[in-house]
């Protein structure tokens, strides 16, 4: 019963970060209705600005090699501002792979390959500027909190309940934002319909960059704690998020939030219940819950019925 | 040039190929490189594993090359005809999503499967030419083949009803155009091509594992036909030709090179929403060139 117990914890800890990585792809693609694939380049952008903030040097490749902030800030400092500086990198992406392709009015498929390029020059920046190397935050950055703690015999790590605890909040703060705020309502009109939001006095162009740059703040967030929680394996480490991040999307519903969340947590836990004999396949598990949710429910869990394009 | 790139290349224009079949009509599909893995894999598993095709010493025959070929192409076609029948029921970017899981779910189960050789792969696939130059001459020849189908393709009906599905589905349907039959054929037709390119690349290459067929791949195979042009066969030939020498021709700026590799697949779309390639490009270009050959020749 307690092992049980600790795997569904691992499991909903995992799961709480694929819900805010997804969160990020469901808020561009509601109201843009693509998929931004620089998302998991800047996932990766935001753990090493955490890194970075609070005081970590830089290894011995790349041209910032030795680099070190001159003050290291305390982790729940240097987090969000991870996250707001991942914000301004996701409107930068914005600017120059998602508003030249609208303003041509080109097909909207294009937006994969650009947001792809736009990954490409990341990811490579990054391993210009720190080397291919990892990184490891270092655990001593969550000042006096115990490595763990224990629930009814079962041992979580603290870096796992703060994953699960900012997760629970960033959620909440924004659906209620979505819900019960005038500019929450403004996203909503604009991934109903854009041209009609437009005419009804909302401005569409304002409400897609507010949607880039949330996303871009819930990316580098995630980045920050997975970067905690296990190392930053070198600059690629988000693509592996990335690609799993789209089944928890589908799975869920693309364009739900609740959805979003329930299914990151549904693939975080199927994850955790892959019993150690069949570990190999544990990266299956997403993919595997995706293609039978194309398949039989093509809309997700929470999503729309599809619309028959006429 | 490098002839090892050059081999390269002509790989990526033969992938290139795959990905635009059914994005000539209007469908989205990465499966790509999963059937070029399974391509491969069937290569390495018949000229590793069965003795008999061996021929007697010397160099691997380049006919057992063929009937290798013809077996990918069996099991990718067979394969392509029973996923493409699903999946084709999905549009747009669920389509893509989809296609995106299978390849994945591919590349996992080949990394756990222990006649795949795992994580490790196979080794010491036999090599039928002796030299990369007859790599690219026999390569160029499949290429050309290829070319050759997809222009006649192109030109009989039911190339045109790709199109015309690309355009309108629901008009293409209502003129009378089986919409379903033709994705399917695109999709296996495209399953076909990466199949037995994968061949050729893991003789090529002398080894395979379950990397070959990635994410990473579906995208760069994608982008060759985004670069070059989803309207004519001519496109996704030149987008992976260009797109696959790009990193190496960018070797001198050194760390650089990727970089620019990625402003390229940024910029392309937007200087270019249609592609390099288009049928309204290709035929001004060939007046040009004609009205110049006019001015040049003597008048009688």
């Amino acid at each position: 019963m307690d092992d049980l117990l600790q795997i569904l914890l691992n499991g909903l800890s995992v799961g709480a970060v694929y819900a805010l990585f997804a969160l990020g792809y469901t808020l561009v693609f509601s109201v843009l209705g693509v998929i931004n694939f620089a998302h998991g380049a800047i996932f990766t952008l935001g753990a090493y600005f955490t890194y970075l903030l609070i005081g970590g040097g830089v290894g011995s490749n790349g041209l910032l090699a030795g680099f070190q902030l001159p003050v290291g800030l305390p982790f729940w400092l240097a987090l969000p501002i991870a996250g707001l500086l991942s914000a301004a990198v996701a409107l930068g992406v914005e600017r120059v792979a998602f508003r030249p392709l609208r303003k041509r009015n080109a097909d909207p498929l294009l937006a994969l390959i650009t947001s792809l390029g736009a990954g490409v020059i990341l990811v490579n920046l990054i391993q210009l500027l720190m080397g291919a190397e990892s990184h490891s935050i270092p655990t001593g950055s969550l000042g006096s909190l115990p490595p763990a703690l224990s629930f009814g015999g079962a041992h979580i790590r603290t870096v796992q309940v703060l994953l699960l605890a900012v997760s629970t909040v960033l959620v909440g703060l924004l659906t209620a934002w979505i819900d019960g705020t005038r500019s929450g309502k403004g996203l909503q009109a604009v991934s109903e319909d854009p041209v009609t939001a437009q005419l009804l006095g909302i401005n569409s162009g304002q409400m897609i960059q507010i949607a880039f740059g949330l996303s871009g703040f819930l990316a580098g967030i995630a980045g920050g704690l997975v970067g905690l929680s296990v190392s930053i394996a070198g600059p690629y480490f988000g693509i592996g998020y990335g690609i799993k991040g789209l089944g928890v999307l589908v799975l869920g519903g693309l364009g739900s939030v609740p959805g979003a969340v329930l299914g990151g947590l549904i693939i975080g836990l199927a994850e955790a219940l892959v019993p150690s004999d069949l570990s190999g396949y544990k990266d299956a598990v997403a993919f595997g819950f995706l293609f039978l949710m194309l398949l039989v429910r093509p809309q997700g869990l929470l999503g729309k019925p599809l619309p028959n394009k006429v | 040039m490098d002839t090892t790139l050059l081999q390269q290349m002509l790989l990526g224009a033969l992938l290139g190929i795959s990905v635009y079949l059914p994005l000539r009509c209007g469908q989205l599909s990465l499966a790509t490189p999963g059937f070029y893995a399974i391509g491969g894999t069937v290569a390495a598993l018949l000229s590793t594993r069965i003795t008999a095709l061996g021929g007697d010493g010397a160099s691997y025959p380049i006919s057992s090359v063929l009937l290798e070929m013809a077996v990918a192409a069996l099991v990718t076609g067979i394969l392509a005809l029973g996923i493409g029948k699903v999946v084709l029921r999905l549009r747009g970017i669920y389509l893509a999503i989809s296609t995106i899981a299978l390849v994945e779910i591919l590349r996992v189960v080949s990394l756990n499967l222990s006649f795949t050789g795992g994580a490790i792969g196979i080794f010491g696939i036999p090599q039928p030419f002796a030299t990369p130059e007859a790599y690219v001459v026999f390569t160029s020849l499949l290429l050309a083949v290829v070319c050759w189908l997809c222009d006649r393709l192109e030109r009989t009906r039911p190339g045109l009803a790709m199109a015309a599905i690309r355009e309108d589905e629901l008009a293409a349907a209502s003129q009378g155009i089986n919409t379903a039959n033709t994705k399917l054929l695109a999709f296996v037709l495209s399953a076909l091509v990466a199949g037995v390119t994968g061949v050729i690349a893991a003789h090529f290459l002398n080894s395979w594992n379950a990397r070959m067929g990635n994410f990473d791949a579906s995208i760069t195979t994608l982008a060759f036909v985004v670069f070059g042009g989803t309207r004519t066969w001519l496109g996704p030939v030149v987008g992976g030709l260009v797109l696959t020498a790009l990193p190496e021709l960018l070797r001198p700026v050194g760390d650089l090179r990727l970089i620019v590799y990625g402003l390229v697949i940024l910029l392309g779309p937007v200087l270019f929403p249609q592609g390099v390639i288009t049928p309204e490009r290709l035929s001004r270009w060939s007046r040009m060139l004609r009205q110049r050959l006019r001015l040049e020749a003597p008048t009688p």
